[in-house]
């Protein structure tokens, strides 16, 4: 057969003493498309970012056609015909579509810009395609999300790829568009183009994919052809043998729901959301990216509008409530997005400890450091913060510590109900262990939480119940000894029974 | 640890710059010229301080020359109109009219703020429109001409003296210690601070990010009115060219004193030296016999150099 085959020799990427890949030797047949599978941490992340040129082996070979290649930078990597399409789009919001095509090789004709000729190309290119339907002069930001990802392979596919990856182009896209994303990447794959697919979505692998290779903590697992890769391969694949889980045993919870939502509706995410929480609970809601599960958290924390439904907080109705009376009647939360959202980088631990719990510790609005200081001391110590001097900011401090402060933060409002977004996020193995203690003493002592994460194993060991949220409903619920990562896994990636998209808002 | 060291720095150089100038300007450590220095400074400086806390918040003021002027005017519109032009105002009468200016200046702190809130307009650009507005509200107040209707005594806020110090020191002194109690003790400090360092932050930790910026700009702006009735009775009179370009100075002042420009850090007490520094180059320049016209030009380029520093600083 023709084509580009593409074949890795012990590739290898350590990060100091971190193995990020270790020793990944595969052989990917050309004209094909492969699936690439693996859980957060397998080590995907880093393979796309050496194929594309982003950062550099630390040894072995990437191979096409039996030719090692060598390059340093993505230019060179392009240059080579590896092209990757991110799973952020690359586009220029204002620029119509045919600029975003040859952005960088507009075509020219006595230096100055050839309109005629560049709308020329990119519509042949579009209807080449088969997406002869998008208007090339159309700015790319009045496109749906899912038009966007077709004009970034189709100009993916303009720079003649030999391999193109594809990192999770799928995750924001609606069904139908889904379609259309594969049609054309059947397209490429008859023209020769080897696809290397990297998916979160088990259920839509059968349609598109030739074959399934996984990895797991950054070392090859498996790979076989389609036709074999049954959903319980798959997650073998991926999982290998689980250890047991190291969760707390605790008595199931009972009483009035300490939070209850009904009927929640935020397009295009939430079509009909509803759950109890528990007194003393750990909820955790399980959701791949876009399913819409910050927006729901952001939703119960009123930070977010929801289109219809109602939020209870301690047999209170809050649905009309703003975030600050939220707040005041006991919840919080902690975004999963500490930099941006959670801390003020270049303050201190101090001021940032306080930052929710001011006007609690103020007296008649004049705050007093000393005040505060038994505060601030008490989440340095209760959370094992690693600080020398709370006055440093917190941005010299390591992830783990400064998650850890995201969450004091909030535990000095006493809170009742704990909303936590990805809390394990960007930490180490040890600090995630040492929140989710915190997590779990805090309901010893009557605080409910919510934990959502996109991290299953996580959930699986934080949370007393999950709940799995797709396609904007509550699709399962796992608790007890149904709860562990590979029937959530199952739950969240294999097809749905009814499988019903929610229509965006016009 | 930057951020005192910044202030510090600043510090150090407003004391080597001053003993430099004792040496070569003549008459400058006379005490009547130190008290002198303090007066000029007074309105500008009285500013800077709600400046800063508008600066650290995120936001910006460039109408803060207008809003002199105009409150100059409305004042001297205001004692006109409500004594109907026949006998000396009496101090209920003046006491209206200032009372009138600063809550036209509090309402035009709050509007923009409405804007940047409800319709996300940048205060660079609202008040970019304010500061040509607002001028042309005060020329439309006087008609061109000056108001000359304050009574004889009205002259005590702008020059009078109490125990030989300025009066208008005094109110600067007043502003520094207000705000900064406002930055250092109170809750709606902190929060100042942590809007402007990171104002999504800010707003999921229940922090109504909007009412402390608006709270900002208004404070400014009623720094600004209080400043026009000092000028107003300086000159006697609602007069509405004065004040053009005051912006720059107060700006220069507050950059100079190491408020960043990114929002989030800095200080009162830093513009405060800031505000010093300005003070004493001006007086320098003018005991040195500098030509009005250069003097300009170093302005100009001490703005230019602040803000270099302050970029350099905070790339870091």
């Amino acid at each position: 057969m023709s084509g580009f085959d593409l074949e890795l020799r012990g590739l290898t990427k350590h990060y100091g003493s971190v193995r990020a890949l270790e020793e990944f030797s595969h052989r990917f047949a050309a004209g094909q498309v492969h699936a690439l599978i693996g859980k957060n941490g397998s080590g995907k992340s880093t393979f796309v970012k050496m194929m594309s040129g982003a950062v550099e082996p630390t040894s072995g070979e990437i191979a096409v056609n039996g030719a090692a290649l060598r390059f340093r930078t993505p230019q060179e990597a392009l240059r080579e015909g590896i092209v990757t399409v991110y799973q952020e789009l690359s586009l220029v919001p204002g620029l119509s579509v045919a600029e975003n095509i040859f952005l960088g090789r507009l075509p020219r004709r006595h230096g100055l810009i050839d309109w005629p000729q560049l709308f020329d190309r990119a519509s042949t290119l579009l209807a080449d395609m088969g997406a002869g339907d998008i208007d090339a002069r159309m700015p790319v930001d009045r496109l749906s999300l899912g038009r966007q990802q077709l004009v970034e392979i189709v100009k993916a596919s303009s720079l003649d790829p030999r391999i193109l990856l594809l990192d999770e182009p799928s995750s924001a896209l609606a069904a139908t568009e889904v379609e259309s994303l594969f049609a054309l990447v059947r397209r490429l794959r008859d023209r020769g183009v080897t696809v290397i697919y990297i998916s979160h979505r088990l259920a839509e692998l059968p349609q598109i994919a030739d074959t399934v290779t996984a990895l797991r903590d950054g070392v090859f697992a498996g790979s076989v052809p389609m036709a074999e890769a049954t959903p319980q391969v798959i997650l073998d694949m991926m999982f290998g043998d689980m250890p047991p889980l190291d969760r707390p045993n605790r008595a199931p919870s009972t009483g009035a729901p300490v939070l209850s939502a009904r009927n929640l509706v935020m397009a295009p995410w939430l079509a009909d959301v509803s759950f109890d929480l528990a007194p003393g609970e750990v909820l955790g809601i399980a959701g791949m990216l876009g399913s819409g599960r910050t927006e729901l958290l952001l939703g119960l924390f009123g930070a977010r509008r929801f289109d219809a439904g109602r939020v209870a907080l301690l047999g209170r109705d809050v649905s009309d409530d703003d975030l600050p009376a939220r707040k005041a009647a006991g919840m919080a939360y902690t975004s999963e997005d500490r930099k941006h959202a959670g801390l003020v980088l270049d303050h201190s631990v101090h001021a940032n400890l306080s930052l929710a719990s001011l006007r609690q510790m103020a007296r008649r609005g004049f705050t007093s450091i000393r005040r505060e200081r038994p505060h601030v001391a008490r989440q340095i110590g209760g959370l094992q913060i690693k600080v020398a001097d709370p006055m440093l900011p917190v941005a010299s401090l390591s992830g783990g510590n400064q998650q850890k402060i995201v969450v004091g933060n909030w535990l000095n409002t006493a809170p009742r109900v704990l909303l936590l977004d990805e809390p394990g996020r960007g930490v180490d193995v040890q600090a995630k262990r040492q929140i989710y203690r915190i997590i779990w003493d805090e309901v010893a002592r009557g605080v409910s939480s919510i934990v959502v994460s996109t991290e299953l194993e996580d959930l699986a060991e934080c949370c007393d119940r999950v709940i799995v949220l797709r396609a904007g409903r509550i699709t399962a619920e796992f608790t007890g000894a149904a709860l562990e990562p590979k029937a959530l896994y199952a739950a969240t990636m294999t097809p749905l029974p009814e499988a019903e998209p929610v229509t965006e808002k016009a | 640890m930057s951020n005192l060291l910044r202030q510090h720095s600043m510090l150090l150089i407003l004391i080597a710059f001053y003993i430099l100038v004792a040496f070569t300007g003549r008459g400058f450590l006379t005490l009547d010229n130190q008290l002198n220095i303090l007066r000029n400074v007074a309105v500008p400086g009285m500013i800077a301080f709600g400046m800063a806390l508008v600066i650290i918040v995120g936001e910006i003021d460039l109408s803060v020359g207008s809003m002199v002027a105009v409150s100059a005017c409305i004042t001297a519109w205001m004692v006109d109109w409500l004594s109907g032009g026949a006998m000396e105002a009496s101090v209920w009468v003046v006491g209206a009219a200032m009372l009138s200016a600063i809550s036209f200046a509090a309402a035009v702190g709050w509007f923009n703020g409405m804007l940047r809130q409800k319709i996300g307009v940048p205060t660079f650009i609202s008040t970019l429109a304010m500061m040509a507005t607002l001028a042309g509200v005060a020329n439309l107040i006087t008609g061109g001409a000056p108001i000359e209707s304050f009574p004889s005594w009205y002259y005590v806020i702008g020059s009078g003296r109490l125990f030989h110090v300025p009066v208008p020191v005094y109110l600067l002194l007043l502003a520094f210690v207000l705000t900064w109690v406002l930055t250092n003790h109170t809750a709606l400090g902190r929060e100042i601070y942590a809007v402007g360092g990171n104002i999504e932050a800010a707003r999921l930790s229940g922090i109504n990010v909007w009412r402390v910026k608006t709270i900002c700009l208004m404070i400014t702006c009623v720094f600004a009115a209080i400043g026009g009735i000092v000028y107003s009775s300086l000159i006697n009179s609602g007069n509405s060219t004065i004040a053009r370009g005051l912006e720059l100075e107060v700006i220069s002042a507050v950059i100079i004193g190491g408020v960043s420009l990114f929002g989030g850090k800095g200080s009162i007490w830093g513009a405060f030296v800031g505000v010093l520094f300005l003070g004493v180059l001006l007086n320098a320049m003018t005991l040195w016999g500098f030509n009005p016209y250069a003097q300009q030009v170093v302005k100009g380029a001490l703005i230019l150099g602040a803000v270099l520093v302050n970029f350099v600083i905070d790339r870091k």
